[in-house]
């Protein structure tokens, strides 16, 4: 599987930088939305043959929080660090840290806050977090758990990265992952200005 | 929220009228539109006006970005989801691949 997103990875870049021409480049970014709904609904499919996998996720109870507030602190926590190693302002980088992934709204959200150079840098900070993401998940499931496999996600678990985990885990992982993706999601935009403005 | 609902849909087909022997055709199709998700972004960065200047300008900073919270996300995860998270019966685990 890592070989596999590695390879779609760096051919799809390939193609967009060298080889396709714009129209052939717009189809594919033009329709990416159909490709992941698309995907989706086969996911759901695969959660939905897979009997019992609610009551298994609700058998969890507040714990299911875990996830996410561990990954939002994680993050955050981070971008501390990456401050004086980037030399951005501590607020920029907790902002940019808290994006889990969300390199959308992150690059736009910023470049309103601090300006586009921040904004740049947290667009591709978070897009190369979800790129990454498709590569370490498949190793993070197999030598660790499959809950830690949801961490390098982020935000994106409810979506993009969700494809990967579950060829990498299984049913009721994705459960869990589309719930910490959902919330980690509501939380992106609060933490950003929140952290940008607080630090 | 489009994308949850169409995965809602998904889950409902699931449960009710989709084949259980189709399960692996549905399994090679994910990873087939994996694949093409994939891909489609890798084309989407490398269309970008400007792409490998701004790599080159920002890439570094940006690479900090996105290894950190990562590996703080795992090093926290792993540790309070080996205690609190998993059940006895998961000896654990280890995934398809």
């Amino acid at each position: 599987m890592v070989w596999l997103a590695l390879g779609c990875l760096l051919g799809g870049v390939l193609c967009g930088l060298l080889f396709f021409p714009p129209e052939v480049t717009a189809f594919f970014v033009g329709n990416s939305e159909w490709f992941l709904w698309g995907l989706m609904f086969l996911v759901g499919i695969s959660v939905g043959l897979s009997k019992g996998v609610f009551a298994k996720v609700k058998s969890y109870g507040f714990r299911v929080l875990l996830l996410p507030l561990s990954i939002t602190a994680a993050s955050a926590a981070a971008g501390l660090f990456c401050a004086p190693l980037t030399g951005l302002d501590l607020g920029e980088s907790v902002a940019i840290a808290s994006g889990m992934g969300w390199y959308s709204l992150t690059g736009i959200l910023l470049t309103g806050l601090a300006g586009a150079e921040v904004g740049a840098i947290g667009f591709l900070g978070n897009l190369l977090r979800e790129m990454f993401s498709f590569l370490v998940i498949p190793w993070i499931a197999a030598h660790l758990n499959h809950y830690t496999a949801i961490a390098p996600a982020g935000a994106t678990s409810e979506d993009t990265t969700l494809a990967v985990l579950i060829r990498c885990t299984r049913e009721e992982i994705v459960v869990l992952a589309v719930f910490n993706g959902v919330l980690c999601s509501a939380a992106v935009p609060v933490l950003i200005r929140f952290f940008y403005g607080v630090l | 929220m489009t994308t949850i609902l169409i995965m809602f849909a998904g889950v409902l087909v699931g449960a009710t009228v989709f084949p259980q022997n189709l399960k692996k055709w549905n399994s090679r199709l994910q990873l087939g539109m994996t694949a093409l998700l994939i891909f489609t972004m890798g084309v989407s960065l490398g269309s970008r006006p400007g792409f490998l200047e701004e790599l080159g300008a920002i890439g570094l900073k940006s690479l900090i970005f996105a290894l950190l919270p990562i590996l703080f996300s795992v090093a926290l995860v792993y540790p309070l989801s080996k205690r609190f998270l998993e059940r006895p019966e998961e000896g654990e685990e280890g995934g398809e691949d």
